[in-house]
């Protein structure tokens, strides 16, 4: 392996990681100089409920009707984000574990999954450019956040196979772009991921102390049998 | 009823219509004078006074959902001005907060103020910019919140364009009716401008025929006593064009054996503070009830049939006015169930055979936590009750939520977008449609007449009123 590749797997993204990790503590300071709403009434369910749930929303999607109708959407949801895991973890892998992908199946699980990813990362691009409800609300940080994804994606599945000594270049370019990625993610919607808890814990803390959430299906006790 | 779709851009760009404005100022009206209530002016910088606003505004609650969406476009099959314009995309919930957040991304958040055009931000360039604003989130959103429980990232889209309707309320930039029901109710502490002696007088109107239908001198309905269980609030409809539900409402009281009273002052338990975004007036309105029930030392409140209203007096009224919850309060439906369940009023489903859906009020049932209880008295008082589908939380609006109904100059769009509504009733089959909610009496009425559909809107008080069984008057039978 060359300096520059040891170099970019390492050191380079040990410093990419260290600005990105600023700059998002500098972003939750942000957000919490802003005053918080306060709930000053009596419950009628619990906010710490409403709150898991809210942020367990995610991984129940018979609970939200936009994920009941677009099951397909939400699948690609899952798998576009499981992508990002493993792409995530290849990268903490690949540097200072190199020989855990000596073993070809775990090399094809991991080109599996970003492989699927990719086809995800370009449906929604496609979606994004023919929608003219997507092409309106898209902005150009929406477009190349999932292009970004979608390139960094393919670069992985040559990256796997860790074979430097055939050829370094699908390292350096998924190093490189990983390191790209690591320094914009900040600035970009892809720090949406950031927020997630956030929002989620702030809708499901007021939903469940106004006893809406956990959202109720029929066949609940009604109030005023007690 | 017309298939004609409505050109958007008549409705978004709608000119600002002063003319109540000046006949507030002309006629020195003292929510105007006290400035209470804002009159527009051309003179001022209003771009400038807007974003300083916002800054002040802005709470963490509000800023997560500011800078949470990312553009997913899920919103847009959950709301029904979008469902019911596909070829529409300025009707997407995303977009509609996005007004906002472009000036929110240009003003205060990073990336937006270094590179705008990376993520579309973008302040107001002037006055015909804000009113264009005023437009879109006056007209186009009735912040029936399904969208915000539909949204995978939890953004609150119905708190932003409240949020922005606020900061517009500030600036006069608002429908003429907005101005109106805002200016009466800071003048009358309600929002119909229901003067003391219409309200008494429908008080004592209501008495006396409640009198005459029990043949019962005896009954009274109870102003300002104090030391009872419960001070009973309605909303100023009931008084202006719906007296008999209030007369139904003490009749049950009476039958149960209730210790009520009704407040001279702070008996509207509407707030149209929710809907024009002001925090001020919702928390004046709020606390002339709050204050009312300490003064009369009532055990309880207890808030008619009224969507908004119970979320208003329930809940954000609480929050608006800073006033710490000092005694239960809770929607007359669980009054009603307390009675039916404890024998204390008789009930006979057979007086009411007709098919019956219920409509749920999205303040109750997305905003509030009233959902089971209006069916488990529906299943108690009718023959045939037939649900809805969507329903509970996943219910569309009645299209008159968010003060649509005070905004006349929207309405055709209304009618437009309550096609989806009309489907979800007519696909039921039933004759009546019921609702727990005076606006969305309204609201579905509206629709029912503009797509011609055979059906009639009652609420519960109507349903149990006729249900009841008076034992000495079903003896006479």
């Amino acid at each position: 392996m060359s300096e520059f590749l040891r170099i970019l797997e390492d050191e380079v993204q040990i410093v990419a990681l260290a600005f990105m990790a600023t700059v998002y503590t500098i972003r939750l300071i942000w957000m919490f100089r802003f005053k918080a709403g306060k709930e000053i009434t009596s419950p009628v369910g619990s906010p710490r409920v409403g709150a898991a749930y809210s942020m367990m929303n995610v991984a129940m999607p018979w609970a939200m009707e936009s994920a009941r109708k677009n099951l397909s959407f939400y699948v690609q949801f899952v798998i576009f984000h499981l992508g990002v895991l493993v792409a995530i973890t290849a990268t903490l892998i690949l540097p200072y574990w190199p020989e855990f992908f000596e073993a070809e199946p775990i090399v094809r699980i991991f080109q599996l999954f970003m492989g699927a990813a990719f086809a995800v990362g370009l449906i929604r691009l496609i979606r994004r450019i023919t929608s003219p409800v997507m092409r309106l609300i898209s902005t150009p940080d929406d477009y190349f956040s999932v292009a970004l994804l979608t390139a960094w994606f393919a670069a992985g599945v040559f990256a796997m196979p860790n074979q430097y000594e055939v050829s370094e270049w699908p390292l350096i370019l998924f190093f490189g772009m990983t390191t790209l990625f690591l320094i914009y993610v900040p600035f970009s919607k892809i720090s949406h991921y950031l927020y997630y808890p956030f929002t989620r814990y702030f809708l499901g803390k007021t939903m469940g102390h106004r006893g809406v959430f956990p959202r109720k299906k029929g066949g609940e006790k009604p109030a005023g049998l007690e | 009823m017309s298939d004609k779709t409505i050109n958007i851009s008549d409705v978004v760009n709608l000119p600002l219509d002063l003319k109540e404005q000046k006949k507030a100022l002309e006629q020195k009206s003292s929510a105007v004078v006290e400035g209470k209530v804002k009159v527009y002016d051309p003179n001022k910088d209003n771009v400038k006074n807007l974003l300083e606003m916002l800054k002040n505004k802005l709470s963490r609650q509000t800023v997560s959902s500011l800078v949470g969406c990312v553009h997913c476009g899920m919103c847009s099959d959950s709301c029904h001005y979008a469902l019911a314009r596909p070829h529409d995309p300025t009707m997407t919930p995303a977009y509609k907060a996005d007004q906002i957040r472009q000036i929110f991304k240009r003003y205060i958040d990073w990336t937006g103020r270094i590179f705008p055009w990376w993520v579309h931000a973008k302040t107001p360039k002037n006055d015909e910019d804000l009113n264009r604003l005023k437009n879109i989130v006056f007209g186009t959103c009735s912040g029936c919140r399904r969208c915000t429980l539909n949204c995978p990232m939890g953004v609150d889209t119905a708190v932003l364009v409240r949020l922005t309707r606020g900061l517009l309320t500030e600036l006069g930039i608002v429908p003429e009716g907005v101005f109106v029901v805002d200016k009466d109710s800071w003048e009358t502490g309600n929002q119909m401008g229901v003067s003391q002696e219409d309200y008494i007088e429908t008080l004592e109107w209501q008495e006396e025929e409640v009198q005459a239908e029990l043949d019962d001198p005896s009954f009274k309905i109870s102003i300002d006593k104090e030391d009872c269980d419960f001070m009973y609030t309605v909303n100023p409809r009931e008084i202006k064009y719906d007296p008999r539900s209030i007369g139904y409402a003490c009749k049950i009281f009476h039958m149960a054996g209730e210790s009520w009273t009704m407040p001279s002052f702070g008996w509207d338990q509407t707030n149209f503070g929710l809907f024009s975004g002001d925090d001020k007036l919702g928390g004046y309105i709020a606390k002339n009830l709050y204050e009312a029930a300490k003064r009369l030392r009532a055990k309880r409140i207890v808030i008619s049939e009224c969507g908004h209203g119970y979320r208003s007096s329930r809940w954000e009224g609480y929050n608006w006015a800073k006033y710490k919850q000092d005694i239960p309060s809770e929607s007359v439906l669980i009054t009603l169930i307390r009675y039916i369940n404890q024998g204390r009023i008789k009930v006979d489903p057979s007086r009411n055979p007709l098919p019956i859906t219920y409509h749920d009020s999205c303040n109750l049932a997305r905003s509030g936590d009233l959902t089971e209880e209006p069916r488990w008295i529906l299943e108690r008082i009718c023959t045939d009750f037939r649900e809805m589908y969507p329903n509970r939380s996943d219910n569309f609006c009645c299209t008159g939520g968010g003060g649509a109904l005070s905004m006349v100059e929207y309405k055709p769009l209304r009618m437009e977008v309550a096609k989806i509504k009309a489907d979800q009733l007519k696909a039921t089959g039933a004759k009546l449609v019921c609702t727990s909610c005076h606006n969305c009496v309204d609201g579905l009425s509206d629709l029912i007449k503009h797509y011609k559909l055979d059906m009639q809107v009652v609420q519960i008080l109507d349903l149990v009123a006729e249900a009841l069984v008076i034992p000495e008057k079903d003896k006479e039978k």
